[in-house]
C-alpha cells in the first residue's frame, strides 16, 4: 500500500473512531476536546480579505454562480 | 446528543467560538427571514473534529427594504460584508445568485457565507429543517439525509466524504437510509 492509500485509510479510521466516541460519550466530554481544535485554529487565523478570497478562489471578491 | 424526534436534536455541548459566532449572527438574521445552516458546519456542530473558516447559510429571498434593515442591524452589531460595502451592491450579488460573506469587524475568519434559495434542493433544505437545541439558543440545520446525499453524490472531496461518514455514525440509529438513496437519485438527475 502506498503512502497516499495508507494516509487515506488512517484518516477514515480516525473519523470512524472519533464519531463513535462522540456517540458514546457525554456532549461536554467530546465538545471540550473538539473545541481545542476549533478555538485554537480560529484564534490563530489571521488573513486579509484579499488573502481570504484568493484562498477560496473567489475572483473579484465574489463566487461564481454555480456555488455549493 | 439526544435525537428527540425527527425534527429536534438536543446537544449539551460546550460551545465553541464558531458556535457562539453562528448563534450571534442567526439571532439577528432570523428576525428578517427563514434560514437553514448547511454543509461543513452541520457536521462540526454534531461533533466532527475539524474546523471551518465559514458557515454556509441559505435564506429565503427577501426584498430590498428587508435587506436594508437586516444589513443595518448587522452593522450595528459590528458585522461587515467582505464582498462589498454598499447595500445595493450586496443585494445585487444576492439577486444574481452569488453568495456574500459577513464577519466581525477587523476579522475575515470565521465568516458567514449567505446565499438565497436557488434551486429545488435549497428549497428542500430550508423547508425540512432540524432544530438543534444548544445551551444559548437554537440553530436550524438541514435534514441530515440531504446533507449526506449531497456530500456523497455531488461534492465527493475527502473532507466532504469524511463529514458524511461522521454524520452517518453519530446519527446511525435515526437516519432514513432509503431517503438518502432517494435524494442521491434526485441529485444525479439534477446535476
Amino acid at each position: 500500500m502506498g503512502f497516499i492509500e495508507e494516509n487515506e485509510k488512517e484518516r477514515k479510521s480516525f473519523v470512524r473512531k472519533w464519531a463513535k466516541y462522540v456517540r458514546t460519550h457525554s456532549d461536554k466530554d467530546w465538545s471540550k476536546q473538539q473545541n481545542v481544535i476549533i478555538n485554537s485554529a480560529l484564534k490563530s487565523a489571521n488573513m486579509t480579505r484579499e488573502q481570504f478570497f484568493k484562498m477560496k478562489g473567489e475572483t473579484n471578491f465574489v463566487k461564481y454562480k454555480d456555488y455549493r | 446528543m439526544k435525537f428527540i424526534d425527527k425534527k429536534t436534536i438536543e446537544i449539551n455541548r460546550e460551545l465553541s467560538e464558531l458556535d457562539k459566532f453562528t448563534l450571534d449572527f442567526v439571532k439577528i438574521l432570523k428576525k428578517y427571514t427563514n434560514y437553514v445552516l448547511v454543509s461543513g458546519y452541520v457536521s462540526i456542530l454534531l461533533g466532527r473534529a475539524r474546523v471551518s473558516e465559514d458557515v454556509d447559510v441559505i435564506i429565503q429571498r427577501i426584498d430590498f427594504s428587508t435587506f436594508q434593515a437586516l444589513y443595518k442591524e448587522l452593522k450595528k452589531n459590528n458585522y461587515y460584508c467582505l464582498n462589498a460595502e454598499k447595500e445595493s451592491t450586496i443585494y445585487d450579488y444576492l439577486s444574481n445568485n452569488l453568495a456574500v460573506r459577513f464577519a466581525k469587524k477587523d476579522k475575515t475568519i470565521p465568516n458567514i457565507e449567505l446565499k438565497w434559495v436557488k434551486h429545488k434542493f435549497d428549497k428542500l433544505a430550508i423547508e425540512d429543517t432540524i432544530d438543534v437545541k444548544l445551551s444559548k439558543g437554537d440553530l436550524k440545520i438541514s435534514n441530515l439525509e440531504l446533507q449526506i446525499a449531497f456530500k456523497e453524490e455531488i461534492l465527493k472531496s475527502p473532507k466532504d466524504l469524511d463529514d458524511a461518514n461522521h454524520i452517518k455514525e453519530v446519527a446511525k440509529e435515526y437516519l432514513d437510509k432509503k431517503l438518502i438513496q432517494k435524494y442521491k437519485g434526485m441529485l444525479r438527475g439534477f446535476y
